[in-house]
């Protein structure tokens, strides 16, 4: 009967509700502007809300979570300019899909997609979230190593066309990211004595240049040529588009849930596997993934989404954050006069139940908000491209100038743009260098954790592998899905399924804007 | 001639006027607060909870920013170079008196003027719940017995494990442990609920909840009495002694003006910072996480920062861990 009251306060409570709304609002276009980060507005509002009482500063940042997560597709469709990491995947095929004239429907169907694994996500927290944190625990350095090859094996995935400039991408990603100053030793790598390159290159800026700066470049050879006309008539999705895309869509949410709650391990990470696991599961797509399919923009965005409960998970349980966001809401919890740990949820199970409460709140407006509003929208990708142009440059700049307020930060961002936009011309995909930078620090940290932890002995780390059960599955599906990608048991699989249709590639390079 | 002499009058008669309106009226514009960490740590939240009560008192607002990178010398060397005028801070931790000894960087916390120094740490030993010691002269006994097996999590040279660690050496001898290293104590904490190391040398704070839970079984707290929010844990001194000379350490946070800003700015923001570190809810803050409340400045902070300095890096210089001896840059011994 309480934690039902503790449910409910936030519903019934106007101002607390108007929070909720009002945060859910501001985090779409945050989430939708590059460079703007949820984690950036959740740390101002610590100071913003200190004299606050915590419920209204909680349902406050909830809300702006809920919404920012979401919010990065926005651009991500619209622009091909990810609005934050975690939808990087969302462009991939988003962006096909604006280009040929369904934005709305893209924008639909993502909005649709993020409240059910928003919901998926808020479930597992309220019912499971002791079990999901424990098991995370359990994580090992090695099995994060694994977690980290196992995505870099999305290369395969993201390389369009030829699997040996994927590869070059990725490798090139995996060394942008290890730059700088070693979090772990404190020595310098690759900075050539050069203080800039000491704190390394941002990744935000990266990411920017090399799809928001590289796209317009691109789209300069066709300057003149007439936009696409955006059909408008199919914006929420169907009830049978929703459940033929259900299955799919809850085991992505399964995985967004998971990575989420794993310390160390954001929705960025989650969106990415998921667009892997869809790619694999998926049969026959109605478009090759890379060129529009649905299933490219279901796996991504309920992943990310589901990745927010995921995160509350140990944040709640055991006082430790599932992410960055997360982080700071403990530290506001702290400065608030609760000591979050792993007495909260028995002293005060009320926090809890509040803060699922306000989640299920923000996953309602950021459904109502997002469908609202989409066909003055899709107006912006209808713009003549002299305007375009200059539009995508524009926030590209002020996305990473507001990042770290740094001017070198514009600079890395228009040499990875220029040098994108080459790459793009001579048929790199840039997909699998995003893919190294994300995946740069996971792998290096703990490969180097799990061989210091066995005492530099290469065997008894292979001992350590074969013989936990979890690091054993890791493995197996690393070795299984490189296989799986391998000529020969293609050869093998067409052999025992009788003469198969032809493979699910991309159209001709021109089509394959990003990937 | 006469030109640059009429140009040099002016130019000293408006920057007198501007001195004197500037000192009647600080702040006249925003405050920029440079934190060297990032959002989400200690660091952070210690500086976003004081800055509110300050931007009270000061009738301005102070606008907090994160420059992180460098172990917090990119936003320390930011603050250095800016304008001495009192309109951006260094809002930062202890860190910085190691940059000349760690080859970081040229400047440390001699080139600003201490505004406060808010609150200090105690540091922790704690190890995972079933390991196979309860307190400080079992774990060393059993580390001994099995030289190189014992994991403990570190957070590179310079951190509050390595400062520990070198205390635990300079009493103990070459310890024969295995260092597994994490970007900071947060996660390392983490990665000792989960097995992945058996013991941590962390701040109070971070591990208070943990062993309140039973998650993480105390061992030592380095600090010579006991603390009141573990009553508890014994203090590291009642099982050796010769850990006294270096007590009481702890990481420490603090807000810096570059040196050279107007004393009447400082006076300005002294006197606005003591008030903000003064209200109960930082105290109760300060007390949840586990930090002594220092709320110094002046002279006394010097002082704080001075002794700090020469007994860490003296310690880490005797464990080997430094790029260059102290006494390069007339570090006194302790």
């Amino acid at each position: 009967m309480e934690t039902l009251a503790a449910f409910f306060t936030v519903w019934a409570d106007p101002k607390l509700f108007a929070l909720v709304a009002v945060g859910t609002f501001a985090g779409i276009y945050i989430g939708a502007i590059p460079g703007l980060s949820v984690t950036m507005a959740v740390s101002i509002l610590i100071s913003f809300t200190f004299s606050w009482d915590v419920n209204p500063a909680i349902a406050l940042m909830i809300g702006i979570f809920m919404g920012g997560v979401y919010g990065g597709s926005r651009t991500a469709i619209l622009l091909n300019i990810p609005g934050a990491p975690s939808a990087i995947a969302t462009a991939l095929d988003g962006y096909p899909m604006a280009q040929r004239g369904e934005a709305g429907e893209a924008i639909g169907i993502t909005t649709v997609m993020s409240f059910i694994g928003g919901f998926a996500g808020i479930i597992v927290l309220a019912v499971a979230a002791p079990v999901v944190s424990d098991f995370a625990l359990s994580f090992q350095p090695r099995d994060y190593m694994l977690l980290a090859v196992l995505g870099l094996l999305l290369v395969g995935s993201l390389a369009s066309g030829s699997l040996v400039k994927g590869i070059f991408a990725g490798a090139l990603g995996l060394m942008l990211g290890t730059v700088g100053m070693d979090p772990l030793t404190f020595t310098e790598r690759f900075t050539f004595e050069i203080p800039l390159l000491q704190s390394g290159i941002s990744f935000i800026a990266v990411m920017i240049g090399l799809f928001g700066v590289s796209e317009a470049l691109t789209q300069l050879h066709q300057i003149d040529k007439a936009a696409v006309r955006q059909s408008i008539d199919r914006i929420v999705p169907s009830w049978s588009t929703v459940r033929k895309h259900l299955p799919l869509s809850m085991q992505t949410s399964a995985i967004g849930v998971f990575i989420g709650a794993l310390p160390g391990t954001g929705g960025d990470i989650a969106a990415l596997l998921a667009y892997d696991h869809a790619k694999r599961v998926t049969r026959n797509p109605e478009r090759a993934f890379g060129d529009g399919a649905i299933e490219g923009l279901v796996a991504p965005e309920t992943a990310n989404n589901a990745a927010v409960g995921g995160a509350f998970i140990p944040m709640m349980t055991l006082g430790i954050p599932g992410d960055a966001v997360t982080a700071i809401m403990i530290g506001a919890l702290f400065i608030h006069g609760l000591n979050p740990g792993p007495m909260l949820m028995v002293e005060k199970p009320d926090m809890f139940w509040f803060i699922v409460g306000a989640l299920v709140l923000a996953n309602f407006c950021m459904l109502l908000f997002g469908l609202t509003g989409i066909r003055l929208f899709v107006k912006i990708v209808e713009m003549p491209r002299a305007v375009m142009v200059p539009l995508i440059l524009l926030l590209s700049v002020v996305g990473a100038y507001a990042v770290n307020n740094s001017i070198t930060d514009v600079y890395w961002m228009l040499g990875f743009g220029v040098f994108g936009y080459f790459l793009k011309l001579y048929g790199y995909p840039l997909g699998p260098i995003i893919l190294g930078v994300i995946l740069s620090r996971l792998l290096d940290d703990n490969w180097r954790r799990a061989i210091i932890s066995e005492r530099e002995s290469l065997p008894a780390f292979f001992h350590g592998l074969v013989t936990s059960p979890l690091s054993l599955v890791l493995f197996l599906s690393v070795i299984f899905i490189f296989v799986s990608q391998t000529p020969l048991w293609k050869r093998w699989r067409r052999g025992r399924t009788g003469p198969a249709r032809p493979p699910a590639e991309p159209g001709e390079p021109e089509d394959a804007t990003l990937s | 001639m006469r030109a640059p002499l009429i140009a040099a009058a002016i130019a000293a008669v408006f920057g007198f006027g501007a001195g004197v309106s500037q000192a009647a009226d600080y702040p006249s514009k925003e405050i920029q607060g440079i934190i060297q960490w990032g959002a989400g740590g200690s660091t952070d939240t210690v500086m976003r909870a004081v800055t509110p009560k300050a931007e009270d008192v000061l009738g301005g607002s102070i606008v907090l920013q994160n420059v992180t990178g460098g172990v917090g010398a990119i936003g320390l060397n930011q603050v250095a170079n800016s304008d001495a005028d009192g309109y951006t801070l260094l809002m930062g931790a202890e860190n910085p008196l190691l940059y000349k000894v760690m080859g970081l960087g040229q400047k440390d916390y001699s080139d600003f003027v201490p505004i406060n120094i808010l609150a200090r740490g105690t540091p922790i030993l704690v190890a995972r719940p079933d390991a196979p010691y309860d307190d400080y002269a079992s774990m060393m006994a059993y580390i001994k017995q099995h030289p190189n097996e014992v994991k403990f999590g570190s957070t590179g040279p310079g951190g509050v494990p390595s400062v520990v660690t070198a205390m635990i050496e300079n009493v103990e001898g070459k310890l024969p442990v295995t260092f597994v290293p994490y970007d900071g104590d947060g996660p390392a904490l983490t990665a000792l609920q989960g097995k992945a190391i058996d013991v941590m040398p962390a701040v109070l704070g971070a591990a208070i909840e943990g062993v309140k839970a039973g998650k993480m079984k105390p061992i030592a707290v380095f600090s010579t009495d006991k603390v009141e929010q573990l009553p508890d844990v014994k203090p590291i001194t009642e099982a050796d002694e010769k850990y006294g000379k270096f007590l009481p350490w702890g990481p420490f946070f603090g807000i810096f003006a570059p040196k050279g800003t107007p004393d009447d700015a400082v006076a300005t923001l002294q006197d606005a910072f003591k008030q903000a570190a003064d209200q109960d809810s930082f105290k109760q803050l300060m007390d949840n996480r586990g930090f002594i409340l220092m709320n110094v400045s002046g002279k006394e902070a010097e002082d704080f920062m001075a002794k700090w300095q020469s007994n860490t890096t003296w310690l880490l210089q005797d464990a080997g861990l430094t790029k260059k001896s102290p006494e390069e840059f007339g570090i006194a011994k302790p």
